[in-house]
């Protein structure tokens, strides 16, 4: 079984007077793809933004690599080891598609930005022929590509992911989570929140359910797959 | 054609100082989202602190200008975002403008309780000289302060275009919450924002304060028709400012000299309800959308 590298002790977080995690508690073993579904509330995208330092946690610990890094801020976070892609379009539309990838490399040191930039490049040939054009003339699969290129630049220890699926065609789509699944057989931890529940499923290790900020499930995806009560789980009416 | 020529040469030079003031608008609202009603005055003072420096300090023009430079960069840039964004901006857009409308008041009247309400004269950058270039006679000032206010605004969109500070900035400006997640300083780009909106007011006052003279209120015409001038250009594009500063200097001067010098003050404001009507994103600019 691979090494755990992230642990949620129970974690209390919300916004304002509002509580969306609940106690949470889990861990994400490095190398593998952990989905996070669960309705809407739930508290998925709060345990991403949470980890990456967006909001603090009111209690309860965070642990990455061994080290207590709850409340640290992103900046932090992405020296540590942490990208995260957030949900919706998440691009400088006005700038070009090399000033997109260059600011993805701001945190690196100088002397491993041209690398770490046609590294990226060389994963993601299509950007290659759009170098120079605005970021707002790609179509809505190459800017989530070229957003997922932006923090690959960074060889993330644990790239955190949300909604990679919202507004792209299904090919589209299995081309992104295909590129995950890559990713992650090649060591990165995934973290990843995805509605579309059964094509996720396909590519992921494990899965983790919130229901009202509080873990339900954790299973090995492949048994939640074949359970025939897929749609209720999509619903968070399964475990009772 | 050769007053025309010699109008639109001084048109352009005055214009091109309305265009430095109009990008001080249009920098802090990309950066911040700050709408500065105090911009006129943010030109009027370092002009007033120009005069102290030259006066009682006893210091040469560039050792005054250099100064009153650091001083804007303080006081106009950091303490401006600090003590009076910052705080006001928490509470939205509205309490801001309100608060930069307070804050002209306090900046004139402080100027005329410390300085007196009388007009100063102030020292001139350029030769009074006119030089004669194809039957046209152009005035060395106004060809100086073409040259230096459009260098500055060349210097500016290659520092905002070709080095990587500049694209951060662009990119704060765009969208904060990505800028935050790739590990982009915001507050630092934000600060740098302010910083050049004071080198840029500073540096108007050394240009225009010679023609305009010193005078607690001079930065009210300056200040509105700056921010005419970034509505008429795009209030979100740097070289919409560019564009309505210049349209409107050279129009004033245009509408004086062939119509009426009674309607030169009235072309800004008729550009602008213009623009405001058929094209509400300005000539250059994009159409924004934003949550409510």
């Amino acid at each position: 079984m691979a090494a755990e590298l992230l642990r949620f002790d129970n974690v209390v977080a919300g916004y304002g007077a509002l509580t969306i995690l609940n106690q949470l508690s889990f861990t994400a073993r490095a190398g593998e793809i952990t989905l996070l579904i669960g309705p809407n509330g739930a508290g998925k995208s709060t345990v991403l933004k949470t980890l990456f330092g967006l909001l603090a946690p009111r209690s309860g610990q965070i642990h990455f690599k061994g080290n207590a890094v709850g409340g640290r801020a992103p900046a932090q976070m992405l020296r540590a080891g942490v990208a995260f892609v957030p949900q919706g379009r998440n691009l400088f539309p006005a700038l070009s598609v090399r000033h997109n990838l260059e600011l993805g490399a701001i945190t690196l040191p100088p002397r491993d930005r041209a690398s770490r930039f046609a590294e990226a490049l060389a994963r993601f040939p299509s950007l290659h022929s759009r170098i120079d054009s605005q970021a707002s003339t790609l179509s809505g699969g190459e800017q989530k590509q070229l957003e997922i290129a932006r923090a690959l630049q960074l060889r993330p220890d644990v790239l955190l992911i949300d909604e990679p699926s919202i507004g792209l065609s299904p090919i589209v789509n299995q081309q992104v989570f295909a590129l995950l699944r890559t990713l992650a057989d090649a060591g990165t931890t995934v973290l990843m929140v995805e509605q579309n529940v059964r094509a996720a499923l396909g590519v992921s290790d494990r899965v983790l359910l919130l229901e009202g900020g509080r873990l339900m499930l954790d299973s090995p995806a492949a048994t939640l797959l074949a359970d025939p009560d897929l749609n209720r789980v999509f619903l968070g009416k399964a475990v009772s | 054609m050769i007053d025309f020529l010699q109008l639109i040469v001084s048109g352009t030079a005055t214009g091109a100082c309305y265009a430095l003031a109009a990008l001080g608008f249009t920098l802090l609202w990309q950066a911040s989202g700050t709408i500065n009603f105090a911009l006129g005055e943010m030109v009027m003072l370092p002009a007033f602190i120009m005069l102290f420096f030259i006066g009682p300090a006893g210091l040469p023009l560039p050792l005054a200008f250099a100064a009153t430079l650091l001083v804007s960069l303080l006081v106009l840039g950091l303490g401006f975002k600090r003590l009076v964004v910052d705080p006001m901006l928490k509470h939205g857009v509205i309490p801001l403008v309100i608060a930069t409308l307070g804050l002209s008041i306090a900046m004139k009247q402080g100027v005329r309780i410390a300085f007196s309400a009388q007009v100063f004269t102030f020292p001139a950058i350029f030769s009074q000289e006119l030089l004669s270039i194809g039957g046209a006679r152009l005035s060395v000032s106004d060809l100086g302060t073409v040259i230096v206010a459009g260098g500055l605004v060349v210097a500016l969109q290659t520092f905002l275009n070709r080095t990587l500070t500049g694209r951060a900035m662009q990119a704060v400006a765009q969208n904060r919450d990505a800028a935050t997640v790739l590990g982009i300083n915001v507050q630092r780009m934000v600060l740098y924002a302010f910083l050049i909106n004071a080198a840029l007011a500073a540096t108007t006052a050394l240009l225009v304060t010679p023609v305009y003279l010193a005078k607690f209120d001079m930065g009210d015409t300056l200040g509105l028709k700056a921010f005419y001038a970034a509505i008429i250009g795009g209030f979100n594009q740097s070289r919409g400012a560019l564009l309505g500063g210049v349209l409107v200097g050279v129009l004033e001067n245009l509408v004086g000299a062939y119509l009426s010098p009674g309607y030169k003050d009235g072309v800004a404001l008729v550009l602008f309800l213009a623009v405001i009507l058929f094209k509400p994103e300005g000539l250059l600019g994009k159409p924004e959308e934003r949550k409510v």
